[in-house]
């Protein structure tokens, strides 16, 4: 086990030895959670399957708020694209950044549909199927001219097609067509479809949002037995091969090209799947629902969990897409934060006398400085910290300027020096620095960040998606990979 | 024919070109390096239009220009280059070098969080609101070259001439002295170069820095010549950045500037004769296009793999 | 006997360097085969125009009488012809039994849609590549077999690993194998155990095997035939002994100097 403080395990190359100690084989998951995920990791997945599912599908009997069955709607849904993508980019190691044009896609069509727009009503059934196959098809189309393409220029191809997609979906209302008089209004513009169909099978239709629950936690359990069908098969393997080493793959009998161009297919109807499930619990689609900050989020998702793992990316949905509903409300944000940073300090700060001495030190420091500012500038702490369990204690220790925006904005620029000096110093340093860092961060968070969710949101995930990358790329529960590069 | 229009479009294109070749640079200059596709560089480009509308701000505001108009725009080029320049190198140190070493989607990913980092912090310290350079206020645009079909503002003939002086600015760099020798060392083999005892870090320090530079440069430009600055500019100009630079051959200098140069007269004329909603669509068609006819862009030169 | 391959005039330039000249080569059925040279001599780009990865500028490669010209190397693998690597390409993150089963593709059918739906067909090859794998990979005694199997890859020793690479190989079901440098790196037992093992791999296996080697024990234990390149020509091919001291041959691995002294 590595003493060094952050040093990341990594696994042990050509040691025999190694082979024999099976219990350490666990162990090299490492990470805050891996007691856990070693006794599950017993269990065989259809068990974590079904009692993930069953547990989800009680959800209505618990809470009865139309808001929290709402977000698990989302989660589940979140989860699908997340392992729709995991095919992708943590079986295949395609980067598609255009992955969240399919979801629009899936949505927009099935919105087509099934709706007033056009006045189709096809049945649900129908619908969703041929949304399946033509987002299969859509991929293809993407997938024909890319799969020669070496990760970089794919990653910015299916970039520029995301962005495309947008544009479309936002201008295609006015499309005159040499048949019709007149623009005709495929997609709504920027005003969307709205008016759309819900799901109804065999009779039944799905109008309350806890059906929309059961019907989208069914779906989930069909996509999850299928990719691990999937995974232990000869496309599977074929697929991870083609990520370890495509030009082996390729010698090894593996039609690389093909199996790329199916990954990149199996992704894209996955997104449209869910794409339909989206607009019928949503009734509406709109351009703006399938832009970038979507596709961040997914790949956050992703890469958190640890890609590559069905389990990991699934977590990875549930963990952020939970930790963004609790962003858009300030007392749970902040509530959300100090927790956050309290575990980020419980895990990586060791021995215990150092984390009591820092947080000893943060108490002492804040109340310093706000002491020293109350009685030097008195209009810097005028302002008051509402929402929330802290609230009130952090009204007397943060320092909260009435009009915050440009003290604050100052701070912000102050902490991002402050944290990338941090990588930089080692040892006593390190935690001296600390101190003000995370009195700074506070500072920040409640005078900007806490009351521009949408925004902090895309902050918080562009910084966690550089930090998984040079801290730990296997995520949560990726196992890490030996690279040769 | 109507010849005023054409020639508007083309004094349009060879603007747009030069901006876009200016970003172009800094694309191929560190793919050339790194085999890295800089996600975050259109960002670097966005700060630099916003540092440039700092200087200007600074100095009285558009419509209050407190000093000599010269030496303001020749300031804000000079903050905005030196911004951008540190702002990349920041970008690499903390970013990309720690994943020298880590398989090739490890630092797109990383780029990509960059890319998304800087666009909300640039939301959160300037708002959305969009500013304007509003050049008119203080440059009479009707000075400028009125021959004939040929209308062109002042303002646009500086920025096109400023390019041009920077990219022969650069390509003197690279031919002449020992840094650009040591670039080209380095984007051949970068395990030789440092064999030869070439500091192989500080080389692509520095190479961040002259391309997030010129991107700087780039962003002034493109307040001065269309007014508009605003968090997102950097994504799409970023997006057309890299065509340019992929159709013009990456890693290639002078693919650069002849790709950027042929994505602004494209995206000029398409918007002008075709459809200006849909131009990113067309946009978009050429770089597919020509990645399945001529992978290696116009100038490049074929990757050769040894197995 | 039938002639397993054959390479007619093959010539292949990388920009001016002209790094293979008009060679003709032959492997017949059951044969070992060695290619010797100095390094840049062209063997590596020999075995990837074999395999698909270069197209030769002009001559033609002929497996079992049919020609490999234009077939994309997945192709050719299944035509019948698997290769390993002069600098390993194992899949590493992956299981050792997984790394054979995955070289399996190519003789088995089922898709993604039998996958899902685990017909009996597709759940019958599983086992089919399951219980190949095993096979292939007791080839090797008892150093890949039992607990071995769940491994990942990357913690296997540097001869399991060579090892390994050579059991994917032969689960694509091909005949002729092409061994780069199977000894690179090797100590003398392992060296030894190696050479027994090319030996083996054509008697017990059948497999045709040309093989590119500078170890010279290896060379001399295991061929029945020594080809001899030097700047992508052929420049001497018979018995060991009769290349090994072929004035041309010394030459080229010691300078002309040496081969005065001969």
């Amino acid at each position: 086990m590595s003493e060094v403080e952050g040093t990341p395990e990594g696994p042990k190359i050509g040691a025999d030895e190694w082979v024999a100690r099976s219990e350490e084989r666990t162990g090299r998951r490492g990470g805050p959670f891996a007691p856990l995920v070693a006794r599950a990791e017993q269990l065989p997945w259809w068990v974590l399957l079904v009692a993930a599912v069953g547990v989800s599908a009680l959800l209505p009997f618990v809470s009865s708020s139309e808001y929290v069955i709402r977000v698990a709607v989302n989660t589940v849904l979140f989860a699908l694209l997340a392992l729709g993508l995991n095919v992708v980019v943590g079986w295949a190691g395609l980067l598609d950044l255009g992955f969240v044009a399919f979801y629009g896609f899936g949505a927009y069509l099935y919105a087509l549909l099934s709706s007033s727009q056009f006045d189709l009503h096809f049945p649900a059934l129908l619908s969703v199927s041929i949304v399946i196959v033509s987002s299969a098809l859509l991929g293809l189309l993407l997938g024909l001219p890319s799969r020669r393409l070496v990760g970089d220029y794919l990653a910015i191809v299916t970039l520029f097609f995301a962005q495309i997609y947008v544009v479309l979906a936002t201008n295609a209302d006015r499309i005159t067509f040499p048949w019709n008089d007149g623009p005709t209004d495929i997609s709504g513009g920027p005003n969307g479809i709205t008016d759309i169909d819900p799901i109804s099978i065999l009779g039944y239709e799905f109008g309350s949002i806890r059906s929309y629950l059961w019907l989208s936690l069914g779906v989930f359990a069909v996509v999850v037995v299928a990719l691990q069908f999937i995974n232990h098969s000869r496309t599977g393997r074929a697929w991870r091969a083609l990520r370890e080493d495509s030009l082996a793959a390729e010698m090894m009998s593996m039609p690389v090209n093909r199996l790329k161009l199916l990954a990149f297919v199996f992704g894209a109807a996955t997104a449209g799947l869910t794409g339909t499930i989206f607009a019928s619990v949503q009734l509406g689609v709109f351009p703006q629902n399938f832009d970038l900050p979507l596709l961040i989020t997914v790949y956050a998702m992703v890469i958190l969990g640890g890609a590559g793992s069905i389990p990991g990316v699934v977590i990875g949905a549930i963990t952020i897409n939970v930790s963004l509903e609790l962003l858009r409300e300030p007392s749970n944000a902040r509530f959300l934060f100090y927790v956050a940073i309290g575990l980020g300090l419980v895990t990586l700060v060791r021995p215990w006398r150092r984390l009591a001495a820092i947080l000893v030190g943060l108490v002492v420091f804040g109340i310093v400085a706000y002491q020293l500012t109350e009685w030097l500038r008195p209009a810097w702490v005028s302002g008051t910290i509402e929402g929330g369990r802290f609230a009130s204690v952090l009204d007397g220790w943060v320092i909260h300027p009435v009009n915050s925006v440009h003290l604050g904005n100052a701070g912000f620029v102050l902490l991002i020096v402050a944290l990338l000096a941090l990588t930089e110093v080692r040892g006593i340093w390190r935690s001296i620095l600390l101190v003000p860092t995370l009195y700074l961060a506070a500072f920040v968070w409640e005078n900007r960040l806490v009351v521009e969710p949408s925004v902090t949101r895309i902050l918080l995930l562009g910084a966690l998606l550089v930090v998984l990358m040079s801290w730990r790329p296997q995520g949560l529960l990726g196992s890490s990979r030996v690279e040769i590069v | 024919m109507d010849w005023d229009f054409f020639v508007q479009q083309l004094v349009n294109g060879l603007t747009l070109g030069s901006v876009y070749a200016l970003i172009a640079l800094g694309y191929t200059m560190v793919y050339g390096i790194l085999k890295l596709l800089n996600f975050a560089h259109g960002e670097v480009y966005m700060m630099g239009a916003f540092a440039g509308f700092g200087v200007l701000s600074l100095f009285g505001g558009a419509a209050g220009v407190t000093i000599n108009v010269v030496l303001l725009i020749g300031l804000m080029l000079a903050v905005a280059m030196l911004g951008a320049g540190l702002l990349g190198v920041a970008i690499e140190r903390f970013a990309y070098r720690p994943l020298r070493n880590a398989p090739r989607i490890a630092p797109l990913i990383s780029a990509l969080g960059v890319s998304f980092f800087l666009q909300s912090s640039a939301l959160i310290l300037f708002g959305a609101d969009f500013r304007s350079y509003e050049t008119y206020e203080y440059i009479d645009l009707a000075t400028g070259i009125h021959w004939g079909p040929l209308n062109i503002s002042v303002v646009r003939i500086a920025v096109i001439l400023t390019a041009v002086a920077m990219m022969l600015g650069l390509t003197l760099l690279v031919a002449r002295t020992r840094l650009g020798k040591a670039m080209r060392a380095t984007s051949f083999d970068r395990e030789a170069a440092a064999m030869q005892g070439i500091d192989v870090d500080r080389v692509i320090v520095a190479t961040f820095f002259i391309g997030s530079a010129l991107a700087g440069a780039a962003g002034v430009m493109v307040g001065l010549v269309f007014y508009k600055v605003y968090h997102l500019m950097g994504f799409l100009a970023g997006l057309k950045g890299f065509t340019a630079a992929v159709v013009g051959g990456i890693g290639s200098i002078p693919g650069a500037m002849l790709g950027g140069l042929l994505i602004g007269l494209s995206e000029a004329f398409i918007t002008g004769y075709v459809s200006s909603t849909f131009q990113d669509v067309f946009v978009f068609s050429i770089l597919i296009a020509l990645l399945l006819v001529r992978p290696s862009g116009l100038l490049g030169k074929a990757d050769i793999q040894k197995v | 006997m039938s002639r397993i391959l054959e390479l007619k005039g093959i010539s292949k330039a990388f920009g001016g360097l002209q790094v293979i000249d008009g060679l003709d080569l032959h492997v017949d059925e059951g044969e070992i085969v060695s290619v010797i040279g100095p390094n840049g001599a062209g063997k590596t780009t020999l075995f990837n125009l074999i395999t698909g990865v270069y197209q030769p500028d002009r001559g033609d490669i002929l497996l079992e009488g049919e020609s490999l010209l234009g077939l994309l190397p997945h192709k050719i693998t299944q035509r019948g012809v698997a290769r390993t690597f002069q600098t390993l390409r194992l899949f590493l993150n992956m299981t050792v039994k997984e790394n054979v089963m995955a070289a399996a593709y190519g003789r088995t059918r089922a898709g993604v849609v039998r996958s899902i739906l685990r017909t009996p067909g597709m759940r019958r090859e599983e086992r089919e590549i399951s219980a190949l794998a095993e096979e292939k990979l007791a080839f090797f005694g008892q150093r890949l077999m039992g607990y071995r199997w769940d491994q990942p890859a990357y913690s296997l020793s540097y001869a399991n690993r060579r090892r390994l690479e050579i059991a994917r190989a032969t689960a694509t079901g091909a005949r002729l194998l092409l061994l780069d440098e199977p000894a690179a790196g090797m100590n003398p037992k392992e060296t030894h155990e190696i050479t027994e093992l090319i030996a083996q791999l054509r008697t017990e296996g059948g497999y045709t095997i040309l093989v590119i080697e500078h170890d010279m024990h290896v060379v001399e234990g295991i061929s029945d035939r020594v080809v001899a390149l030097d700047h992508g020509i052929k420049i001497a091919e018979g018995t060991f002994e009769a290349v090994a001291t072929d004035p041309r041959v010394v030459e080229a691995y010691l300078g002309t100097k040496a081969a005065a002294t001969k």
